[in-house]
C-alpha cells in the first residue's frame, strides 16, 4: 500500500500535486479578478497584504489540524484550545505580573499539554477522536470561562499588539511572517522527514504501520500535541489582533480550518495530502472571504458559500480519491484504461 | 378659560414651528453612507432598529446599510467593519457582542476619518464618537425590580436568570436593580443569580433548575430577552403561573403570550423603532460635526437630547402590560 504512494508522489517532478496546482491557479485567478473589480481591495500592496491580519490565525490553527487529519484523525477541540490557551497567557500577565512574552510561551505549551491529554485519551482508551475532542472541547471551553471571569482581561502592551496588528516597515504583517515560518516549517516535517512519512503511513493504513512495527499510539498522540500547540499559538495571535481575549474567541475556527484543510487536498480519512495545498487553501480562502466582504456581500453570504466550497471540495476530493465509493472506482477504472492506452500508444 | 385654551393652543402651535424649524437646520445636502451593524442578524429588536433608521435615513439624505454577523460573535463584526472601512463607509453605527474586541478595529475606522456611534451596548469609550443608551441604568434597574415586586409579598424571595456572566449591559443592570431592591424593598432577597447565555433553551433550563432547587422562590427576574422567555416557559411548565411572577426585558413579540397568560405582569424596555431612528440623527449630526461631547442637540421630531461625555440617553423605561402590549410590533 504505502509503496503505491510514495511511487505515486515520486512520479510528479514539480513539488505540487494536480490538486495543489489547480488551487494555486484558482488563487491567482481569484486576486486577480477581485484587484480589478472590487474597489478596495488591493488599494496598496501594504493594504492588500494587511488582509491578511483579518485570516492567517486560520492558518496557524488549519496547520496544526492537518498534522491530526493525515494521521486519519480529527480534532475538534482546536477552538476551545485556542481560548485557553489565550485565556491562560492573559491571566499570567495580568494577574501574575509575568513578562507577556513568558507568557505567551506558557500558553503555547499549556496547548501542547491539553492536545497531549487528547491524545492519550484517543490513544490509550481507544476512543474515537470526534468524540473525545468533542467532549474535550467543552472541557477546555468550561475552564476558560471560569478563568477568564466576568470582566476577561484586555488591553495588552502594544509591543504585543503587534503580533496581531503590527507590520515590519508598515508593510509586511508580523502574522505573515510567523506563518510563512510555520508552514516552511511543516511543508518540511510532513514531506521530508521520516516523521511526516510515519504520520501519512499511520493515517494511510493504520494497521499495516503497525505491523511493520511503528508505534502508532506514540505518532497520533504527537499530531494532537501539535495541534493543541498551534491552536493555542493562533489563539494568542488572536489576542494580539483583538487586544482582548474571550473564552469564545475560538469559535469561529473550528468549521472554517476543517474547510480550509479539506480544501487543501488533505483527505479526511488520513494519508494523504500536503502542506502546500493547505497553505494555497489558506490563501484562497481568506482572500475570497475578505474580498467577498469587501464587495459588500453579507457574512451570510460568505459563511453560505464556504459551507458550499467544504462540500464541494469534499465531493470532488471523493470522486478522484482512491478510496471510497463506487464512482470512485469507476474513475480510477477509466483513469487505468486511459494510461493502458496511452502506454500502448508509446509502445 | 378660553384665553387659557387658546395660549395653549399657541403654545403648541409655536412649538411645533421650533420643531420643524430645528430639523431644518440639520444640513443633509451632501449624500453620505452609513452603516448599521447588529450584534447578529434575524434579530428582531434589531429589526426594529433597522426599521426605524431606513425611515430617517430617507429624511437625512443617507445612503443606508444594514449589515452584520450570522452568529452573535466579535470576530463576525470585526469582519464587517474591516469591509466597511474598506468601501469607506462615512458612519458606522453599531451595537457591540463585547466592548474590547471590537475596539482596535473601530480605532482603526476612527483614524480613517471615519465616524464611530455605538448604541444598545456600549464599546469601549475611546472607540467610539458618541453612544446612544437606552435607557438610564438606575432607572431601568428600578423598573426591572418593579416589575417583578409590585406584585409579590415585601419579604420575598426572588431569583434573577441573565444571559452571560461578562455581559455589560446585563451586569450594569443588576447592580442597578440591587442598589434599587436595597432601599425600596429592603426585605426581599435575592437567593441566586443563574446564566442563559443568551438561548432560549438554555434559559428554559436555568429556569427550572432554579424553581425546582429553590421552591420558596415567588419572583424571577429576567434582564434579558432569551432569559425572560425561558423563565416565564419554566413557571408555565411546572404549573406555577400565578404563584411565581416573572418580570425582566424583552421585545414584546417574543412574551405577548406570557403577557396575556398572566406568567409576566409587566415588563419594561424602550421604543426599538425611534431609538433607530435616533441613531441616524446622531450619524448625520455627527458626520456633520454638529454634536457636542457635553450639550445637547435636537434629532427632529423626536425631540432634544443631552450629551454627557459622548453618551446620549434614549428614553425612559417603556412598561409593556397586557393593556398596551399590543400596540408594540417588534
Amino acid at each position: 500500500m504505502s509503496n503505491s504512494v510514495t511511487a505515486r508522489r515520486s512520479r510528479s517532478r514539480f513539488p505540487l500535486g494536480g490538486w495543489e496546482s489547480s488551487l494555486l491557479v484558482l488563487f491567482v485567478l481569484q486576486v486577480l479578478a477581485s484587484s480589478f473589480s472590487i474597489p478596495g481591495f488591493f488599494d496598496s500592496f501594504s493594504s492588500w497584504l494587511g488582509l491578511t491580519e483579518n485570516f492567517l490565525p486560520f492558518g496557524i490553527v488549519a496547520l496544526g489540524l492537518s498534522v491530526v487529519i493525515l494521521t486519519g484523525g480529527i480534532d475538534l477541540s482546536v477552538g476551545s484550545t485556542a481560548g485557553l490557551g489565550a485565556i491562560v497567557m492573559a491571566e499570567l500577565w495580568l494577574h501574575l505580573g509575568m513578562p507577556i512574552w513568558i507568557a505567551v510561551m506558557i500558553g503555547v505549551a499549556l496547548g501542547a499539554l491539553v492536545g497531549l491529554i487528547n491524545g492519550l485519551i484517543i490513544t490509550r482508551f481507544n476512543t474515537e477522536p470526534l468524540i473525545a475532542t468533542l467532549a474535550t472541547s467543552f472541557i477546555y471551553r468550561s475552564v476558560g470561562t471560569a478563568l477568564a471571569g466576568e470582566s476577561p482581561p484586555s488591553g495588552f502592551p502594544d509591543s504585543f499588539n503587534a503580533l496581531g496588528q503590527g507590520a515590519i516597515g508598515g508593510l509586511i504583517p508580523y502574522q505573515l511572517i510567523l506563518f510563512s515560518i510555520l508552514a516552511v516549517l511543516f511543508a518540511l516535517l510532513m514531506s521530508r522527514s521520516a516523521y511526516g512519512r510515519k504520520i501519512v503511513m499511520v493515517g494511510y493504513n493504520g494497521d499495516a504501520a503497525r505491523y511493520s512495527g511503528l508505534r502508532v499510539g506514540r505518532i497520533v498522540t504527537s499530531a494532537y500535541v501539535i495541534s493543541g500547540a498551534m491552536a493555542a499559538l493562533a489563539g494568542i495571535v488572536l489576542a494580539a489582533y483583538y487586544s482582548a481575549v474571550r473564552p469564545d474567541m475560538g469559535d469561529i475556527l473550528l468549521l472554517t480550518t476543517i474547510t480550509t484543510v479539506v480544501l487543501g487536498g488533505i483527505s479526511i480519512f488520513g494519508g494523504e495530502g500536503s502542506i502546500g495545498g493547505v497553505v494555497i487553501a489558506v490563501l484562497l480562502l481568506g482572500f475570497l472571504r475578505q474580498g467577498m466582504l469587501i464587495a459588500g456581500f453579507s457574512d451570510m453570504v460568505t459563511t453560505m458559500v464556504t459551507g458550499a466550497i467544504l462540500l464541494a471540495a469534499i465531493t470532488i476530493r471523493n470522486l478522484l480519491s482512491g478510496r471510497g465509493t463506487g464512482m470512485a472506482l469507476l474513475v480510477r477504472r477509466f483513469r487505468n484504461l486511459g494510461r493502458d492506452k496511452l502506454t500502448e500508444a508509446t509502445k | 378659560m378660553k384665553n387659557m385654551k387658546w395660549a395653549g393652543f399657541l403654545t403648541a402651535a409655536l412649538l411645533g414651528l421650533s420643531v420643524t424649524a430645528h430639523a431644518a437646520d440639520i444640513d443633509t445636502s451632501k449624500r453620505i453612507r452609513v452603516a448599521m451593524v447588529p450584534k447578529l442578524v434575524g434579530i428582531s429588536v434589531f429589526k426594529a432598529n433597522q426599521k426605524g433608521a431606513i425611515a430617517a435615513a430617507a429624511k437625512l439624505n443617507i445612503d443606508f446599510l444594514y449589515t452584520g454577523p450570522v452568529t452573535a460573535s466579535a470576530q463576525g463584526q470585526v469582519d464587517v467593519f474591516n469591509s466597511l472601512i474598506a468601501r469607506r463607509f462615512n458612519v458606522i453605527t453599531t451595537t457591540s457582542n463585547n466592548p474590547t474586541e471590537l475596539a482596535p478595529a473601530l480605532r482603526r475606522a476612527m483614524k480613517q476619518g471615519i465616524k464611530v456611534v455605538s448604541y444598545d451596548s456600549d464599546v469601549a469609550p475611546d472607540a467610539r464618537d458618541f453612544f446612544i443608551q437606552n435607557t438610564a441604568y438606575p432607572a431601568f434597574g428600578k423598573a426591572l425590580v418593579d416589575s417583578v415586586a409590585k406584585y409579590i409579598k415585601p419579604d420575598a424571595k426572588i431569583a434573577i436568570l441573565s444571559s452571560t456572566p461578562d455581559a455589560t449591559i446585563q451586569n450594569e443592570w443588576i447592580k442597578a436593580l440591587k442598589a434599587y431592591m436595597a432601599t425600596a424593598y429592603p426585605k426581599m432577597t435575592i437567593v441566586t443569580t443563574q446564566y442563559g447565555q443568551s438561548s432560549v433553551s438554555q434559559s428554559l433550563t436555568a429556569g427550572l433548575n432554579i424553581l425546582q432547587a429553590h421552591p420558596e422562590v415567588t419572583g424571577i427576574i429576567g434582564p434579558d430577552a432569551a432569559a425572560l422567555v425561558g423563565a416565564a416557559a419554566a413557571v408555565q411548565k411546572l404549573g406555577l403561573t400565578g404563584k411565581v411572577i416573572v418580570g425582566g426585558c424583552s421585545d414584546p413579540d417574543a412574551i405577548r403570550q406570557y403577557v396575556k397568560a398572566g406568567v409576566i405582569k409587566e415588563t419594561p424596555l424602550w421604543d426599538e423603532v425611534k431609538e433607530g431612528e435616533l441613531v441616524m440623527y446622531v450619524a448625520r449630526l455627527a458626520y456633520n460635526n454638529a454634536i457636542p461631547r457635553n450639550g445637547s442637540f435636537t434629532a427632529g421630531d423626536l425631540g432634544t437630547f443631552k450629551v454627557n461625555d459622548g453618551v446620549i440617553i434614549f428614553s425612559d423605561p417603556l412598561i409593556f402590560n397586557a393593556q398596551n402590549i399590543d400596540n408594540y410590533h417588534f
